[in-house]
């Protein structure tokens, strides 16, 4: 198996005349922690939407683990989808559900009508549940209603429903920016441990060039939807950093 | 993968069981009160549709004869019926208006979070919300009647009334679920209560007020139709008028023009949704 999981080549998109996404490429290994950073209105969002398909992109390829996934009918993308976890910055969690079937929800891809209907899901998801509840330090939390957990907490559950699809690639939407400072560290660190454990390779959008130096292997810089940087986060210098925000300093 | 992260532990196992009896229990009784529901919906039908229908008088021919006779339009009532049909919007327009003019003190009244007085004046407003609402349009047109006499009057007062009820309990509710963000930054701000109403929560609900609205005029329109029965004019005049003839095509048509002026006001609705909202 080659090491290559996420092979992005030549991605456009946009709507109309106007173009988001211009022409961006760039791979990623099974160990890698890509962080996407830039000025607003980069085209961070829709470059990790475009990945699963949640913004459908104009032009150019998206492979995952050499299989293509542009190209592909509604049903193939579906599962698709459901090797690609997602953390978003809203959490997107289901408040009235509780945290457990929040979490189950990550299954929602393996399960049937019937049994979604009538949320009977497998015993061995909720052992996984429950285990990965425990991992990301919500124990205590499993049947509280998701509305009544606080900002950091409701974000481990998002995590741990990403984690229960057993995602070959976790694309991360700015995981950070409804958080304080300390719960923003302790999350993107919880996020950085459990796909290092799993070898799940994370596309991750983040506006804090300071997080993105501290948790991640690379970092892609984007201006106006087109790749300025691409490197370590050593290789970040002022230079980079003002070819990527050239424009706000304009 | 999957079992490296489930190591077997009776622990776990005691967890997963208690969380499947939990659910097992949840599901059954859920199935329980959907089975009680059930049997109550079956046992209504019994009790008064079946036992009460003549069904020796009812046949498949019987009832597709009758409803045949419906679908013969008589094209000739069609000139006759553009006055009328202007009538009844235009008494539909005034009512929902006038509904939502009287709606407005009604909602301020009964909105939880900005009730003048407290828990008598929330108990009066929602008192006058269930008052307009539990009277039945015809029982207003008569109680208006003999107030004012028969005529249009009679039936724009009686629609606007019974709109109170829905547009005020929207309003109300909308109020009572307003962001409270804004409403602090006004009272930070240095607002009175007046600009705190009209600048915190106005333009968070006005969206809901003229969709209400818009509603209600939809539905007073056909409510209209029936308000002919209290001489109220418009399209409900001449369906009464035809129903006496026992003009089944006649009925028909004027139902049709109904509909027309319903697809109308639904066109009207969107277009004017989308240039204020």
């Amino acid at each position: 198996m080659s090491n290559i999981a996420l092979e992005v080549r030549d991605l456009c998109a946009g709507y109309g005349d106007r173009q988001i996404l211009k022409n961006v490429s760039f791979t990623v290994s099974p160990d890698d922690f890509f962080a996407i950073i830039g000025p607003s209105g980069a085209g961070k969002s829709t470059l990790i939407r475009c990945v699963n398909r949640l913004v459908e992109p104009t032009g150019g390829s998206v492979r995952l683990n050499g299989e293509e996934i542009l190209d592909i009918g509604q049903r193939a993308l579906r599962l698709a989808r459901r090797n690609i976890g997602m953390i978003f910055q809203e959490f997107n969690l289901i408040e009235r559900l509780s945290v457990l079937d929040n979490v189950l929800a990550g299954r929602l891809g393996h399960t049937g009508t019937t049994r979604s209907l009538f949320r009977m899901f497998r015993r061995e998801d909720i052992a996984q549940a429950l285990t990965l509840l425990d991992r990301v330090g919500l124990t205590d939390h499993v049947h509280k209603r998701a509305d009544r957990l606080s900002g950091g907490q409701r974000q481990r559950v998002g995590i741990a429903r990403a984690l229960m699809q057993n995602p070959r690639l976790l694309l991360v939407d700015e995981p950070t920016s409804a958080l304080d400072p300390k719960i923003a560290r302790e999350v993107m660190g919880l996020i950085r441990e459990v796909a290092r454990e799993r070898r799940i390779p994370v596309l991750c959008n983040i506006h804090d060039v300071k997080l993105a130096l501290d948790f991640c292997s690379h970092i892609i810089g984007l201006q106006d939807g087109v790749k300025k940087f691409e490197g370590r986060p050593a290789d970040l210098n002022e230079k980079a950093m003002h070819d990527i925000y050239a424009l706000e300093v304009l | 993968m999957t079992a490296a992260t489930l190591e077997p532990s009776s622990a776990l196992d005691r967890r997963i069981d208690a969380i499947a009896r939990e659910r097992r229990t949840t599901r059954r009784s859920r199935l329980a009160s959907l089975a009680v529901a059930l049997a109550l919906v079956l046992g209504t039908v019994y009790a008064i549709v079946i036992k009460d229908t003549d069904w020796a008088r009812l046949t498949w021919q019987s009832v597709a004869t009758s409803l045949a006779r419906f679908a013969e339009f008589d094209t000739s009532a069609l000139p006759g019926l553009v006055d009328p049909a202007i009538d009844t919007a235009l008494m539909a327009t005034l009512a929902s208006f006038l509904g939502l003019f009287l709606a407005l003190p009604v909602a301020w009244l009964g909105a939880r979070n900005i009730t003048p007085l407290g828990r008598a004046s929330y108990v009066f407003g929602r008192g006058l919300m269930t008052l307009s609402r539990s009277v039945h349009e015809i029982v207003w047109a008569l109680i208006f009647v003999s107030a004012v006499g028969l005529g249009v009057l009679a039936g724009i007062l009686a629609m606007a009334v019974r709109s109170v009820g829905f547009i005020s309990k929207v309003i109300a509710e909308a109020i009572e679920d307003v962001q409270p963000g804004p409403i602090e930054a006004i009272r930070a701000v240095g607002g009175t209560k007046f600009q705190i109403l009209w600048y915190g929560i106005v333009p968070q609900v006005l969206p809901v007020v003229l969709g209400t609205v818009i509603f209600e005029w939809d539905i007073n329109i056909r409510r209209s139709t029936i308000m002919g029965l209290v001489g109220a004019g418009g399209l409900g005049l001449v369906l009464f008028r035809e129903m006496a003839r026992s003009n089944y095509g006649g009925i028909a048509t004027v139902l049709a023009a109904v509909l027309a002026l319903i697809i109308v006001g639904e066109f009207v609705s969107h277009y004017a949704r989308k240039a204020i909202i």
